[in-house]
């Protein structure tokens, strides 16, 4: 075998490899209901924060659990946990979109990422900033 | 008809006319050159006519940004674009971050450069100019038609910055746009705070350049397979290969220390879709280059290099695509919203198109017959080592496009939940592979080596990076295989091309060019390393107690909170946060790093003041602080702050009141002082308070010490006046603290007693975050050595090429 057809196969081979790795690293969009059936695998879910419940961030205790209730696009509610300090100017958030996996009705999020509006055109949002926040583990 | 008051609108209209003159003008470039577009270096009235409308396109566009400028500069918000992205408070110096945050800013931030190469390419690429200038030419209709802003057929072609705000389709019905007199009112929308940065100043400018520089390898690659000039193409496309990937990778890198600098996410590459989208054009451009070079030496791997000069360019456009398309959506921090999908996309398949047919049809011939080449021979290891390159730009381009993906196949794929830990499984090896490359194929011959000498040539720098890599490992207690493997391949590459350097080439800078790019390199690989690979949290939470949870594997423990003048440990340090001052808009929480010296005392050693920029509009920013050491820089950021009651007004107003049942003899803690109640006053003087003969009144006597032992004493009193009671209360106004005496339950023989502490005595705490990057400056280091190599390199081919009739 020529030295070109030892590098074409392994070229195609890593090529499948990199495609795998995208699907098995991919998170799954979803709801709090389907994330439930989906235990262990990594879910991103968009809702929004309900600003109604309880906000708790309570640094003196711990600045690095942070906790609040979001309603999912299909109108189901989950306590969403995160290791990690809260965001700045998280009440205003507007759209919730959280990365993480549900364990026991609760949604342990590793990664938050909200857009806030823009105060001008009288709140209509479609300005929006975006925050992220990450816990590192 | 209702007339406005104070608009400049000529500046507008000469702006429209000007994007209409400039794309008509391009695309009659288009045509002559493509008359004119024989490899003839004969200068034909074909070609006299495609440069007339190249220039009078590139004036055009420069009237077009120079008016633009001039509208930002003079706080114009007639316009739309000058209202979306600045304001009259923004500073001047960030006049040209406003200039191109939009879309259309940055759309002719990029043709201004194509304007540039453009115009020195017609004087320096002789009998290709046709050629080369057709596809600039066609480029910049592309650009250009996406200023246009017209509707034909109710399809949007082009967003047009000279929109009026009253006019803007966001703005129809809302009630300032029948005002005239609404100029009076109205204030910009300001910059968004995350780019009010210098780096912001420098780092678009200089990726737009990379990214039109990819433009010229790309039109030599078109000319080539179009009149079949398979070889010559080579000679002049070279040196602007390496320009571009001077350029582009300094642009690239200056996104990472903006990142660092600027952002708070701790790091300076964290794989966003537009890092990556900016950082794949290098890599497939290194590759061309590599490609070409061997194809100049030895005629060889010409398929691969006329694939990869065509898709640099092309992965540039597919970049724009992503970022301006909006298609990223919510996995990007920094995209543009609104965007122009559809022209992008016709934009993007046209090239492609254009690309493919050439390369499948013209090039194709190639691919097939290949001769072997010898293993021990420099173009085969450049060979290998530009197949990596594709890997690597392959599969970043992959896990980036998952939203295009979802798109084509109608998949439910959100980005990876890790995203740095997905990109290094694959990156890491890959670049473990790329740097051993790079170390041994300097040493390499073309054609054939011999594989003693060579094998004598590389001992020294391989043995001494074997020593480097116990040293640094034992140093830095790096305990993960491949951080090891490839802390020991980039100091490999490090070492030996810096041996190259010097015996080789024996020290020549002029001829030593490429040597010292490779060592930039592998510095930058080294710096990222060390630096990324081995960053030490110091702020880690020592006396709290997870109190939560009891997922102990997802615990997070990197941040810290710090009262206003508590001091913890972050090893090697104590860190006190001593104040907060506030500057404008500016947040400044100021925290001094403390070491313990010999006398056990406390001695400062530097201070930090990491900030909040406050902004209404955008959402407010915490910007880091870094103390930079030659071998170490101690990075400081604010997580999370209590921001509200910040102006001195609401400051200088109390908080919520607290009442507590106290005895007399009991304390209880302020947040600056100890409380004490100290004693009854019975003998309180009812008319100089101006109270009734019949009130009772009683006072209590209280006493409030600080930390620092001062002491100050406040005396509430309570009024009996028939069934009411009241209080008299008393503030102590240096600690901003006030009493009140409320009642007295006789039963639990108790007082009641209000306290109201000063809003500005609460909340004077942060949450905060302190990582060590160690050796980060040799990632600086090598971005400059790299990039400083790469131009000597371009230089002295740019010198070659004079000699040669091209």
């Amino acid at each position: 075998m020529k030295k070109t057809h030892i590098i074409a196969i392994v070229m195609i081979a890593v090529a499948i490899g990199a495609i795998i790795s995208m699907v098995s690293d991919a998170a799954t969009y979803a709801d709090f209901n389907t994330a439930e059936q989906l235990a262990g695998k990594q879910i991103q879910v968009v809702g929004q924060l309900n600003k109604e419940k309880e906000i708790s961030y309570q640094p003196e205790q711990d600045a690095n659990s942070f906790s609040f209730f979001m309603v999912d696009n299909s109108g189901a509610e989950r306590k969403v946990i995160f290791n990690g300090a809260k965001p700045q100017d998280f009440e205003r958030s507007e759209q919730v979109v959280v990365t993480g996996s549900v364990e026991g009705g609760q949604f342990y999020a590793d990664k938050i990422l909200m857009k806030c509006p823009s105060k001008y055109n009288d709140g209509q949002a479609d300005e929006l900033t975006e925050i992220t926040a990450e816990s590192k583990s | 008809m209702i007339e406005y008051v104070g608009e400049n609108l000529l500046a507008g209209q000469v702006g429209d006319f000007l994007i209409v003159l400039s794309f008509v003008s391009s695309l009659l470039a288009v045509f002559f050159y493509f008359f004119g577009s024989d490899l003839n270096p004969e200068l034909n009235s074909w070609k006299r006519f495609g440069r007339f409308f190249y220039r009078l396109h590139s004036f055009a566009l420069l009237g077009i940004i120079g008016i633009l400028f001039y509208l930002i500069y003079t706080h114009s918000f007639e316009y739309y674009y000058v209202w979306r992205h600045s304001s009259t408070a923004l500073p001047t110096r960030y006049i040209l971050s406003c200039f191109w945050e939009g879309q259309e800013g940055s759309t002719m931030l990029w043709a201004f450069w194509n304007v540039v190469l453009g115009n020195i390419l017609i004087f320096t690429s002789k009998r290709w100019e046709g050629m080369v200038m057709m596809v600039f030419a066609s480029v910049q209709a592309f650009l250009g038609a996406m200023l246009l802003g017209i509707y034909p057929f109710d399809i949007q072609v082009g967003s047009n910055p000279f929109i009026l705000l009253r006019e803007h389709p966001d703005m129809i019905n809302l009630p300032f746009t029948t005002n005239p007199n609404y100029l009076n009112f109205v204030e910009g929308n300001g910059l968004n705070p995350l780019l009010q940065n210098y780096w912001m100043t420098i780092h678009p400018p200089t990726v737009f350049f990379g990214f039109a520089t990819t433009l010229i390898p790309f039109a030599y690659a078109i000319a080539a397979l179009w009149k079949k000039e398979y070889q010559a193409w080579i000679r002049p496309a070279l040196p602007w290969t390496y320009f571009g990937i001077a350029i582009l990778g300094l642009g690239v890198l200056m996104g990472g220390a903006w990142a660092y600098e600027a952002l708070s996410f701790g790091g300076f590459w964290a794989w966003d879709p537009v890092e990556n989208s900016s950082l794949v054009p290098w890599l497939i451009l290194v590759g061309a280059g590599h490609l070409m070079l061997i194809n100049r030496n030895k005629m060889r791997s010409m398929f691969s290099a006329f694939a990869l000069s065509l898709f640099a360019f092309l992965l540039v456009v597919y970049s724009t695509y992503l970022t301006k398309s909006g298609i990223l959506g919510e996995t990007s921090v920094h995209s543009f919203a609104d965007g122009l999908p559809g022209q992008l996309i016709i934009f993007l398949l046209f090239y492609l198109g254009l690309g493919l047919y050439f390369l499948i049809f013209r090039a194709g011939k190639f691919l097939i017959k290949s001769e072997e080449d010898a293993f021990w021979s420099r173009e085969f290891w450049i060979f290998l080592g530009s197949l990596v390159l594709v890997i690597s730009a392959f599969q970043i381009t992959l896990s980036t496009s998952i939203p295009v993906i979802n798109e084509l196949f109608n998949t439910n794929m959100a980005p990876p939940a890790k995203p740095i830990e997905h990109y290094n499984s694959w990156q890491l090896p890959l670049t473990v592979l790329i740097t051993l490359f790079i170390a041994v194929s300097q040493f390499l011959k073309y054609k054939k080596t011999d594989v003693k000498k060579f094998a004598k040539q590389i001992t020294p720098s391989l043995i001494l990076s074997v020593a480097g890599t116990i040293l640094f490992t034992y140093l830095l207690q790096i305990d993960k295989f491949f951080i090891n493997l490839l802390l020991f391949t980039s100091l490999f590459a490090v070492l030996a091309n810096l041996d190259y350097f010097i015996r080789m080439v024996k020290g020549n800078v002029k001829k030593g060019g490429s040597a010292l790019a490779h060592v930039g390199f592998g510095l930058v690989i080294l710096g990222a390393l060390l630096s990324a690979g081995n960053q030490k949290i110091i702020s880690k939470n020592r006396s709290q107690i997870n109190i939560n949870f009891d997922n102990d594997k997802d615990a997070n423990n990197e941040n810290v909170m710090l009262l206003k003048g508590d001091t913890i440990l972050m090893d090697p340090y104590y860190v006190t946060y001593t104040n907060r001052s506030i500057d404008d808009k500016f947040v400044y929480y100021n925290m001094d790093y403390l070491k313990v010296n010999s006398q056990g005392k406390y001695e400062k050693q530097f201070s930090l003041s990491p900030y909040i920029q406050l902004n209404q509009q955008m959402g407010n920013v915490p910007e880091p602080s870094t103390k930079h050491f030659w071998d170490r820089d101690i990075f400081t950021h604010i997580t999370f702050a209590d921001l509200e009651n910040l102006d001195s007004m609401s400051m200088e107003q109390y908080g919520e009141p607290d009442t507590l049942k106290l005895q007399i003899g009991d304390s209880l803690f302020t947040s600056n002082a100890i409380v004490q109640l100290m004693d009854f006053d019975r003998n309180v003087n009812i008319d100089s308070l101006g109270l009734e003969e019949s009130d009772v009144a009683l006072g209590v006597k209280i006493r409030a010490k600080t930390l620092e032992g001062e002491r100050y004493f406040a005396n509430p009193i309570m009024v009996l006046r028939g069934n009411r009671v009241f209080s008299i209360d008393d503030e102590i106004a240096d600690l901003g603290v006030k009493f009140g005496f409320m009642g007295i339950d006789p039963e639990a023989e108790k007082l009641s007693i209000l306290i109201e502490e000063k809003n500005k005595n609460a909340g004077d705490f942060v949450i905060m975050q302190a990582i060590v990057f160690p050796y980060i400056n040799v990632l600086w280091i090598g971005c400059i050595v790299m990039t400083l190599g790469t131009l000597v390199a371009v230089w002295t081919r740019f010198k070659q090429k004079s000699n040669v009739k091209i």
